[in-house]
């Protein structure tokens, strides 16, 4: 869809438009773009610049006040195709992004975030307070965000790293990926995918992983103070060290305790396997793993 | 689950224990993983029911829930109590919160006043049962079927990608329903296959909300 509205809009001349508008601390930006790209980054202007590559059939329409910019496109038959926005705002300003044929780039920001798009990757780098990126088709990835962080996909994976604050990450059909987490809240799930959470177990915290078809990895300091439930339906579980089960338990649901168990860690995998490691062991099994599919593909190759 | 305390986490919620028994359950909770694990639960629904859309329905469906959970679980002692929950309950609960949230509110908003005028003259039907027969639910299997219903009349304003996707992975949904659901028949007491079977329902509903939003957007 993505090529035959690019094919379409290059019958039309392209055009350039760029404008800078004065804006006040605390003003938000809200962009709707149909299809093409939005890609923000941020300066120390009080100000925000887009620059917009669009068709010349299309209008960018730049609407300011003191405490909202609002940037859409129109066409004169309707609604605009592909424009590929390139917008400059400062680091602070909120932004809500949203889209539909639509990749989303955020860069530098320190002010809260929504990104939405249906066909399209949402790739952000910052943001803080409340965080929320979503696509039905498209990857969602975050770093370096700090906040109250909702990350939601439907057909593909979720990568958040270097993170600090509450988050939740939910997908249907794709992996989990929460790397250098500093969180006492985490909440992670998907049907069809692996989950694998390398960060804090803080006490007091909340942590659930939970999959249906996938395995989860998660790492949990030996010094950590959590209550750990497992629960699976034909999975299996394994620890790199020692753990000591506790009350009832079968094959599949038990649970133990690291430490004075103040956290809670509930791990949930109906048909895969559970894995518990110690801080950064899950990026060695990882880096261990690859090798061997490498090798692995290698000797599928070779036969 | 069959802790003495389990049935009193709804009430240590509510704030109504009496002070002696806040304190024994307080003592309690540290070492009962099985107990602060339900009350989390527990939280969370409350937390969903918190966060529900708040666009006024055009009829309050939480009454007709409170009232039958109170037939099924409550008994004259207990009668005093606002609403207490079994963990399967527990699950339904979290189905049916979602159902109001991501299904009923919004189906009710789109229907004709004729059809709400008629709707409110009936009976409502109990939305809790168990979890293993929430698709036998009626009120969830309405949900759902008009649900889809407003997504095929909005099929062909979607992309035909967007329409493969969306089937693809509610057909993922569906089977691990089905495992959840075929799991469950062997073990219907089973709290996590519950809770599981629970989420993947709401999954389905708020997926199916999701793709009939999209279909009535410009796409």
């Amino acid at each position: 869809m993505l090529t035959t509205l690019a094919a379409l809009a290059g019958l039309a001349l392209a055009q350039q438009t760029d404008t800078t508008v004065p804006v006040r601390a605390g003003a938000r930006l809200e962009v709707n773009n149909f299809g093409g790209e939005i890609a923000v980054k941020t300066w120390s202007k009080s100000a925000v610049r887009i620059a917009a590559s669009h068709s010349s059939r299309d209008r960018i329409t730049v609407d300011a006040s003191d405490q909202l910019v609002r940037v859409k496109s129109e066409s004169r038959r309707g609604p605009s195709q592909v424009v590929d926005y390139e917008i400059t705002v400062p680091a602070a300003m909120a932004l809500a992004l949203s889209g539909v044929y639509t990749d989303i780039s955020v860069d530098g920001s320190q002010g809260e975030i929504t990104a939405e798009t249906v066909q399209g990757a949402v790739k952000v780098s910052g943001g803080a307070g409340n965080v929320s990126l979503k696509s039905v088709q498209g990857d969602v990835t975050l770093e370096k965000a700090r906040g109250r962080i909702d990350l939601s996909s439907v057909n593909e994976t979720i990568k958040a790293s270097q993170i600090s604050g509450d988050v939740s990450a939910e997908t249907v059909n794709g992996d989990i990926s929460l790397v250098q987490i500093e969180s006492a809240n985490v909440e992670a799930n998907t049907v069809n995918g692996d989950i694998v959470y390398d960060g804090t177990i803080k006490d007091g915290g909340r942590y659930r992983f939970s999959t249906h078809d996938g395995d989860l990895r998660v790492s949990v300091p030996e010094k950590s103070n959590v209550s750990i439930s497992v629960s699976t339906f034909d999975g299996d579980f394994s620890a790199c060290y020692p753990v000591q089960l506790v009350g009832p338990k079968t094959k599949h649901r038990f649970s133990f305790t690291i430490g004075s168990g103040s956290a809670r860690l509930e791990l949930e995998s109906f048909n895969g396997d559970i894995r518990l490691c110690r801080p950064g062991q899950l990026a060695k099994d990882r880096n261990e793993d690859k090798d061997h599919d490498q090798d692995h593909d290698q000797d599928q190759e070779e036969e | 689950m069959s802790d003495t305390w389990t049935n009193r986490l709804s009430e240590y919620l509510d704030g109504d224990l009496p002070d002696k028994e806040r304190a024994a359950l307080e003592a309690h909770l540290p070492s009962c993983a099985d107990c602060r694990a339900t009350l989390e639960q527990l939280r969370r629904v409350v937390a969903r029911a918190q966060a529900l859309d708040d666009r006024p329905p055009a009829a309050d469906l939480w009454p007709a829930i409170a009232r039958h959970v109170g037939v099924v679980s409550l008994n004259a002692r207990r009668a005093r109590r606002r609403v207490s929950f079994t963990v399967p309950q527990l699950a339904a609960a979290a189905v049916a919160l979602t159902l109001l949230s991501a299904g009923s509110a919004w189906l009710l908003e789109r229907r004709q006043p004729a059809q709400r005028a008629a709707q409110s003259n009936t009976t409502p039907s109990p939305i809790l049962t168990n979890a293993g027969t929430y698709e036998a639910n009626p009120r969830y299997a309405a949900a759902v079927a008009d649900l889809e219903r407003v997504l095929a009349q909005g099929r062909s304003r979607l992309d035909t990608a967007t329409v493969r996707v969306i089937e693809k992975n509610l057909g993922i949904i569906d089977r691990a329903i089905r495992d959840a659901q075929s799991a469950l028949a062997a073990d219907p007491a089973n709290s996590y296959l519950n809770l599981h079977l629970a989420q993947e329902m709401r999954r389905k509903l708020e997926l199916l909300r999701q793709a009939a939003v999209l279909a009535g957007a410009r796409t």
